[in-house]
């Protein structure tokens, strides 16, 4: 039988131990690779001018793959909303790549919720003075679908903010990977740059790996970053349980209770509510 | 315009006027420079080794040449292996006097104090010269006991049923390149055996000091701790600086059983033309409790990484951990742990500081196997960057296997805070004290977990000379 090789599609910017097997991401499988060896699909570049002010909406229900590049010109501010609900048999790959200028602002707010395997990668640039970044992200996994997040926060202005919080819970035999970079560059004074991850693991089976970085090449910075993994909390879920609700039911309200910082950050009410039902199924599937 | 400019504080270099004292090269014997079979058949007909130990070797060796070098971590671009000498013998025998042993190197052991630490303050002494251990001795109460405390090569010899069934089985020569080579060549080291139910209260030591040029040291430690005893290991190495690559490539096997607890501290100041590939692993069975604690300042290239399998049920490690970089060096230190067992529970808690261009890198990796349920770990590094010329990156990694876990790292990047010095110079503190305060509060979990003798060389180490220089 033919083995068809592996597409690399992402690294951690700096590499560890081969063993723990996260210093590389791979195209999944179904998806085909276009001329020079980049997965197929759509790629959108788009700017933000001078002073504006831009709400934009990306949905993978479909389409499999894209790359999306923003500059983000001084005093500009995007932000995007990327809702990923493919089927449970679709590969997913995608790649989102934005530039703030001075004084610029990126908010960006991802829901990864289908897709049989995800990779995909987010790099945000600040590259002017005073930029800001701010990343929210949720994910689910269920079933047998493999997760694998790489997010880069590079700053590169004086007192730029960097703020990436990604929020996730796993069940069935789900496995995940994020990878979640702040990466200070020499010149980046009097930067902030925040990083939190947050796991619920809701049965035995799944498989967590998380890789929180924190790169500085200059010393004027303040930079923090924090992992909590963990089963649902015992008490909230006997709490709510206690009130009349199965544990399916307990365990939906407990994780839309996680998410719930990044959920209410989707402005589209629509596509909220149907994110919300997303996640309501797949935890009454309980698998 | 906005004045970014902040003040800096200047801190001096780790002084090492001490340890760069070099001796005159007196060795008895060399091998040629590289690596051969030749060389390998050479160090172990020296040594007088049974066959099997030479066979361990040959295997190692030829692991070695069919490994790859590692693609990650620090430039180890100089240390080419053709120009290291892997075994330099010192003219002397091993002893268990001081006085016995040669002036010169009597003279090098007392300048760092080992001699008069064991009078006050040490159960056994052990000291390595080069490839050769040259002194050693055990207090006689703690051997009437049947605790086991020699240098390796004696261990082969008188012990080789317990040599045989843990050397280079939880470091075997595949799990990595230096690995291999260490098994292929490794010379010296210490050997420590304590019975079921001893307690060992006073420390041990081991001093480790290389003086001669373009050579490697590749001492071999194996500690046996049998159930519900206990022991404090304090491992110590140095080296004058010179112009060419040394090399050290040491390993540390430590078996903790049942109940048993064992602490194993590190003070390691290697001169600053060192390649210091180290490996340290420790397997802790059911109720066992590990304790690293680790001190890196030396070196021009350190990978060290302390890994602990926590293999039974309610296995402890406490990881205490201070890496100092400055001008030239780039230290890539941080633990493992690996838990297996249900309740395993670990504790990581490090500090890293870089300046003068020093590169720091904390390295970590927590993996929880599905059967350890209820395990729980917590990592902490924190790193202080002194100047803008310097670099300190975290890389840690946590693969759950697990559900029914509790897993928190958090990780905090900086300087020293303007508003800090503020506040304790507003209370009348100068700022040079002041800066000296928050340098010793940031390294204080550490040097607390030293015996009071070891922390105040630690300090002595870090020998914060703050000048307070502006802009």
């Amino acid at each position: 039988m033919e083995t068809k090789e592996k597409t690399l599609y992402s690294a951690i910017p700096m590499r560890t131990w081969r063993w723990l097997g996260v210093n590389e991401a791979y195209v999944p499988d179904d998806i085909p690779a276009a001329d020079g060896g980049e997965p197929a699909g759509t790629v959108l570049r788009k700017t933000v001018a001078a002073g504006e002010s831009r709400t934009e909406t990306l949905v993978y229900r479909s389409e499999q793959s894209a790359r999306v590049v923003y500059e983000v010109e001084a005093g500009g501010t995007l932000h995007l909303t990327k809702v990923q609900l493919l089927p449970p048999d679709k590969g997913h790959v995608d790649a989102l790549e934005i530039h703030v200028a001075e004084g610029g602002e990126a908010y960006v707010t991802i829901a990864e919720l289908g897709a049989s395997h995800t990779v995909t990668k987010v790099r945000i640039d600040l590259d002017g003075d005073h930029a800001v970044g701010d990343l929210a992200a949720i994910y689910l996994g269920s079933g047998s679908q493999r997760v694998d997040l790489n997010y880069v926060l590079c700053q590169k202005g004086r007192q730029t903010r960097a703020d990436m919080q990604v929020r996730g819970a796993l069940m069935g035999k789900s496995e995940k990977i994020f990878r979640g970079t702040l990466d200070f560059r020499k010149g980046s004074k009097g930067s902030v740059g925040r990083e939190r991850e947050e796991v619920v693991l809701l049965n035995e089976g799944v498989r967590n790996r998380s890789v929180p970085l924190m790169l500085s090449g200059e010393d004027d910075v303040d930079g923090h970053h924090a992992v909590s993994v963990g089963k649902m909390d015992q008490e909230k879920l006997f709490y709510v349980m206690s009130r009349g609700l199965d544990l399916n039911e307990a365990r939906r309200l407990v994780v839309e209770a996680s998410f719930q910082p990044v959920l209410e950050r989707i402005a589209d009410g629509d596509l909220r509510a149907e994110v919300e039902q997303q996640i309501e199924e797949l935890i009454a599937d309980g698998k | 315009m906005e004045d970014l400019t902040k003040k800096k504080t200047y801190v001096a270099d780790v002084e090492r006027t001490l340890y760069d004292i070099r001796d005159e090269d007196r060795s008895s014997y060399k091998t040629a420079k590289g690596l051969t079979e030749d060389i390998v058949r050479d160090i172990s007909a020296k040594k007088e080794e049974p066959e099997w130990m030479l066979q361990k070797r040959l295997e190692a060796l030829r692991i070695y040449h069919q490994m790859p070098m590692p693609t990650w971590g620090p430039d180890i671009s100089a240390l080419h292996m053709d120009d290291i000498v892997t075994y330099v013998r010192p003219d002397t025998k091993m002893t268990g006097n001081w006085k016995e042993v040669p002036k010169e190197i009597k003279d090098t052991f007392d300048r760092l104090g080992i001699p008069e630490a064991e009078k006050t303050s040490l159960a056994g002494v052990g000291a390595q010269y080069d490839s050769e251990v040259v002194y050693h001795s055990i207090q006689k109460e703690l051997a009437d006991q049947g605790v086991l405390y020699t240098d390796f090569e004696t261990a082969v010899k008188e012990y080789p049923e317990i040599v045989q069934e843990y050397f280079m089985t939880l470091i075997p020569p595949t799990a990595h390149k230096f690995a291999a080579l260490h098994g292929a060549v490794w010379s010296g080291g210490s050997f420590v055996y304590v019975p079921e139910g001893v307690h060992v209260d006073i420390p041990l030591q081991s001093y480790f000091r290389l003086n001669a040029a373009g050579a490697g040291q590749f001492e071999h430690t194996l500690i046996v701790c049998e159930k519900n005893s206990s022991l404090h290991f304090i491992e110590g190495c140095s080296a004058p600086k010179y112009n060419v690559t040394n090399l050290h490539a040491g390993a540390v096997e430590l078996f903790v059983k049942e109940g048993a607890r064992l602490r194993y501290s590190t003070i390691e100041n290697w001169s600053r033309n060192m390649m210091n590939l180290n490996t340290k692993r420790s397997f802790v069975e059911k109720d066992g409790v590990i304790e690293w604690v680790s001190g890196s300042f030396g070196s021009h290239v350190s990978c060290l990484y302390p890994a602990s399998v926590l293999h039974g049920e309610n296995a402890k490690c406490e990881f205490t951990g201070v890496t100092f970089s400055a001008k030239g060096q780039d230290l890539d230190t941080g633990a493992s742990v690996i838990m297996l067992a249900p309740h395993t529970s670990a504790n990581i808690n490090t500090r890293t500081i870089s300046k003068s261009g020093g590169k720091a890198t904390y390295r970590s990796a927590v993996k929880v196997a599905p059967a350890a349920t209820g395990a729980k770990c917590l990592v902490n590094c924190e790193s202080l960057m002194l100047d803008n010329d310097s670099r300190s990156d975290t890389l840690p990694v946590m693969d759950i296997q697990a559900a029914d876990v509790e897993i928190g790292h958090e990780a905090k990047i900086g300087r020293i805070s303007d508003e800090a010095i503020y506040y304790l110079t507003s209370r009348g503190i100068d700022e040079k004290e002041a800066q000296a305060m928050i340098v010793r509060g940031f390294v204080e979990p550490i040097s607390k977990a030293l015996p009071l003798e070891y922390a105040v060389e630690m300090n002595n180490l870090i020998n914060l000379e703050l000048e307070g220089t502006m802009g």
